[in-house]
């Protein structure tokens, strides 16, 4: 059986027209638009409540129930579309952003009448110029044709929008990192109480949805939460964008409904891996989820519950495959360096503990570990688990431990032998590179 | 009641707190014993530092006590292995990058992380990589020194030149465990409360360029006082030795200072010190100075000359800085015994003395003018400065008392007063300091008597405000040296009695005392206080 790819949200991403606000309306953009500005807010707010959908960005909070929290006044309030794709293996966004930016505008306007906020502001990652040439250009088509503005469609409606550019630092995507980044402050998350529901940007109430999250509302729209419903499971509903990369033949983005079989993922839309190497191990959701194994990746399912079933998470949908030619400890150690590099700084156990993992993976991947290093590896990683601020001490923490629990005779026989069981080196540190900077 | 206080347990103990406190403040006021860095009661909350964690039950997470709001029937503890646990982890991961360079380090003996780890702490350090290398010795301003090394990076500093100071020339540069404590661009740490960055500093990050390298702090005993730097009478720990005294902090006193005190008061202990002090009587006399002599001789040998001397040819000079007791005690010699009225207020700074900088830091640079000025209404004191000029002038006046400030930076017309008082026929200095400009000044005959200073004697200060506090003798750095009321005693030709506090219903009871202040019937002398306050 052919395994296929379900084009729902993608579905017109092949023309290159699409991107163009004539292409976008031919092929039905801002119909719903149209449609939900005749509709009453709630009835938009529950329709996004029973259509299950789950944040797409991460963490997988329900969308509807987000919005909900919001105060019921009237108070200024603020959208904010996190478009700071930094998760490691995800880049989903870009290619939304660059190949269907007002599909993303349109579901912002949308959503932004439902939570009645009159301003919003989509903050893309630094590094993505072209999704920042092309999200600008499409405002400006939109504010001509009279979607953006004041009395929108004659409904009465205003709402402006911006875009701003991050400065492409890994906690800028965390929301209040986002939000501290968007006021000008030094980005660094908040501390929470109080939530971003009720106070965020500027103290205003302030929702947060990614990129993919806000297309969808457009789709729920126009197809009601019924007909979202029927793809994946009753937890899990409708479709998401799975950044493929790593040694498969095919890497790339690829839209299934959720539930979908992670094998059928690597070896058939994937197309495998090159002849004679075989599979070790994935990291499923970006890389702060922990990994799995072969044996297990071949019986996971992409949908929140299975995975948190097997210990680790959907997370942004970014599936890093790694093949049986790759030593676990030198791909651990290009996580450890990730986050040692990008943590904030701000609470102690992160600031220090990202360090403190990344320079003991690099001191037994120059053949130099002491065999308590693996116990304290996974002390070190134990003790900064929920203990911080945001969650990116954890995201650090989670893939040490799963690598060193899953893989531990490669940990084992590199600080036994001081050189890796895959490659049968060791690997000099490169100077200082891996401490900071 | 009920509305504002909600219950709680807190370590097993039923506490009723107000609504709205957070865990740590709760626990900080009912005596329960937390870990914690970042949090300051002065400051906003930043919780950073992860080290006041507390276990709530029914939450399976450690949360951080100083962001919880108690809310009604929770039920918190501290001292579970859980807690216990992380507080461990957590002291640890604030020292796996610092230099422990405590030999060599100031804060040695007042350190937030040797005394949270001696409580604490793991015990069984794991860490064996290259610590991370920081900037040392960075000079922020004029008065702080910064080694990035030692900094846990708590923000409190930041946040204190941010939010009280509101002069925001810190902030915290770079990333993760590079980020370093520095000013902005073009700025240097230089305000009128820079110093409080110091005492807040749980470590020895951030050191006073006036303090460090001059003692080990075990060295140095402490005793609270009110500071004599200006009218808001902030309340102040000193710091001394035998050697004299070194530093000064603020104390807590909400309705006084908060928690904060200015740079231009951490300078009050200098001229107590024994270099600037006048430390015997002199005499002067047919154009030369006479061999010194003890300052009771001096005090009493110039009591004769009042005594037999017209009243009002005696003159009396004061200024506000000093105590109601001495106050009393002086005017009652002057006005009951000598009958004279002919007593004058010595206010320098007439056009600054409405200053306020909107904090702490006020314009009238004497502790006590609200006392002095009630104490010569209740004796009905109505003389100009003018009439003195006159008086001086015309020769009226022959025997003059000065009764000289005791802090020189505020005073800086003391040479011409010198000048001006020298007129006199018979001038009776009395001064805890040595009196500039005497030298120049063309006398005629003199008395040096010399005083103690503030630090030296009970006594009460009336602030701008009205409040009323009193303090307790700290230490003694010139022994001769005599209070106010000692000096009254002698001009009046009386002997010093043993018990020298005037009767206590002449005084009015202090106003505004703090919960751990040490009465004056109950001080005892020269204790050593281990117990050196909040972190």
């Amino acid at each position: 059986m052919a395994v296929a790819e379900t084009k729902y949200l993608t579905e017109f991403y092949h023309l290159p027209e699409f991107k163009g606000l004539e292409g976008y309306k031919k092929n039905g953009g801002y119909k719903e638009l149209v449609k939900a500005l005749k509709m009453q807010p709630q009835a938009i707010i529950d329709e996004v409540k029973a259509s299950g959908l789950r944040g797409r960005g991460g963490a997988g909070f329900s969308t509807g129930m987000k919005w909900s929290f919001l105060p019921k006044n009237n108070e200024p309030r603020f959208l904010l579309c996190n478009a700071d794709e930094g998760e490691p293996g995800t880049f989903k966004d870009r290619m939304m952003m660059e190949k269907a930016p007002h599909q993303l505008i349109e579901g912002m306007i949308i959503s932004a009448f439902a939570i009645n906020s009159k301003k919003s502001y989509i903050y893309v990652r630094g590094e993505y110029d072209d999704s920042i040439n092309a999200l600008t250009q499409a405002i400006q088509e939109a504010y001509k044709a009279g979607y953006l503005g004041k009395n929108i469609l004659g409904s009465g409606f205003d709402h402006d929008m911006d875009v701003y550019r991050g400065a492409g630092a890994y906690i800028c995507g965390e929301e209040t990192g986002m939000i501290s980044s968007l006021e000008g402050l030094k980005g660094q998350p908040k501390l929470k109480p109080p939530f971003p529901a009720i106070q965020g940007y500027l103290k205003k109430p302030t929702i947060v949805n990614n990129v993919e999250t806000l297309a969808v509302v457009k789709y729920v729209i126009r197809d009601g939460a019924a007909h979202y419903k029927t793809f994946g499971t009753e937890k899990s509903a409708g479709t998401k964008l799975f950044s493929l990369s790593g040694n498969v033949v095919k890497p790339g983005n690829y839209e299934v409904p959720l539930a979908f079989p992670m094998k059928d993922m690597i070896y058939g839309l994937g197309g495998g891996f090159k002849a004679g190497r075989k599979l070790k191990a994935v990291i499923p959701g970006g890389s702060s989820a922990p990994v799995l194994t072969a044996e297990e990746s071949e019986r996971a399912t992409l949908d929140y519950e299975n995975l948190a079933q097997m210990g680790t998470m959907l997370g942004s949908g970014a599936i890093i495959v790694i093949d049986d030619s790759n030593c676990m400890v030198q791909c651990l150690a290009n996580l450890t360096h990730f986050y040692h590099h990008e943590s904030c700084g701000q609470c102690t156990p992160c600031r220090e503990g990202t360090g403190w993992l990344d320079k003991i993976v690099h001191s037994i991947l120059s053949g130099r570990g002491r065999p308590q290093d693996i116990e304290l590896l996974i002390k070190v990683a134990d003790n900064m688990k929920g203990k911080t601020i945001c969650a990116l001490s954890d995201a650090a923490a989670l893939p040490v431990l799963s690598f060193v629990t899953k893989f531990r005779d490669e940990f084992e026989y590199f600080v036994r032998e001081g050189k890796s069981k895959v490659k049968g080196t060791a690997f000099a540190p490169k100077g200082d590179a891996h401490v900071g900077h | 009641m009920s509305d504002t206080n909600i219950k709680c347990t807190i370590n097993g103990t039923e506490l009723e707190v107000k609504k709205g406190m957070t865990i740590i403040q709760a626990m900080t006021e009912n005596a329960q014993r937390i870990a914690h860095y970042c949090w300051h009661p002065g400051l906003s909350i930043a919780g950073v530092c992860r080290l006041c964690m507390v276990e709530i039950e029914g939450n399976p997470r450690v949360q951080i006590a100083c962001n919880t709001v108690i809310t009604e029937g929770m039920r918190i503890n501290n001292t579970s292995e859980k807690v216990k646990d992380a507080v461990k982890w957590g002291l640890d991961f604030h020292l796996i990058n610092h230099p422990l360079d405590c030999p060599i380090c100031d804060q040695a003996g007042e350190c937030g992380l040797q005394d949270q780890y001696m409580e604490y702490g793991k015990y069984t350090p794991e860490m064996a990589e290259k610590k991370q290398k920081k900037h040392k010795v960075v000079d922020l301003g004029p008065t702080v020194v910064l080694d990035s090394e030692r900094c846990i990076l708590c923000s409190r500093c930041v946040r204190f030149t941010d939010e009280v100071s509101k002069t925001n020339e810190l902030g915290i540069f770079n990333r993760g465990d590079h980020a370093e404590i520095g000013t902005h661009d073009g700025k240097q740490l230089d305000n009128k409360y820079s110093l409080n960055t110091v005492d807040i500093c749980p470590v020895g990050a951030l050191t006073s360029k006036d303090f460090r390298f001059k003692q080990r702090v075990w060295y140095l005993k402490d005793s609270d006082t009110v500071c004599n730097g200006c009218s808001t009478g902030c309340n102040v720990k000193v710091y001394f030795n035998k050697e004299g005294l070194f530093r000064v902090k603020p104390n807590v006193n909400e309705k006084i200072n908060g928690y904060w005190m200015c740079d231009e008061g951490r300078d009050i202990y200098k001229f107590v010190n024994r270099e600037h002090r006048q430390l015997k009587g002199q005499k002067y006399g047919a154009g030369s100075w006479h061999e010194e002599v003890h300052a009771g001789v001096a005090a009493k040998d110039a009591g004769q000359f009042l005594q037999t001397a017209k009243a009002d040819e005696i003159g009396l000079v004061l200024t506000g800085q000093h105590t109601n007791e001495e106050y009393e005690a002086l005017l009652n010699t002057f006005v009951n015994t000598f009958k004279t009225k002919n007593i004058y207020h010595w206010w320098p700074q007439e056009p600054k003395a409405g200053e306020f900088d909107g904090l702490l830091l006020r314009g009238d640079k004497n502790p006590n003018t609200a006392g002095l000025k009630e104490a010569l209404s209740k004796h009905g004191i109505t003389a100009k400065w003018a009439d003195l000029e006159s008086g001086l002038k015309s020769g009226k006046i022959k025997q003059l008392v000065v009764i000289a400030p005791e802090n020189i930076f505020a005073y800086n017309d003391m040479e011409q007063k010198a000048a001006f008082f020298a007129q006199a026929e018979h001038l009776i200095l009395a001064t805890s300091v040595k009196f500039p400009g005497l030298e120049k000044a063309s006398l005629k005959i003199a008395t040096i008597i010399p005083l103690k200073s503030y630090i030296e004697k009970d006594g009460t200060f009336v602030n701008f405000k009205g409040d009323v506090q009193k303090f307790k003798k700290a230490t003694t750095v010139v022994n001769e040296a005599l209070t106010g009321v000692e000096l009254a005693q002698l001009l009046a030709g009386q002997n010093l009695q043993i018990e020298v506090v005037p009767t206590p219903e002449l005084f009015k009871a202090a106003s505004n005392t703090r919960k751990d202040q040490v009465t004056l019937d109950h001080r005892k002398k020269n204790e050593f206080v281990f117990n050196r306050g909040r972190l």
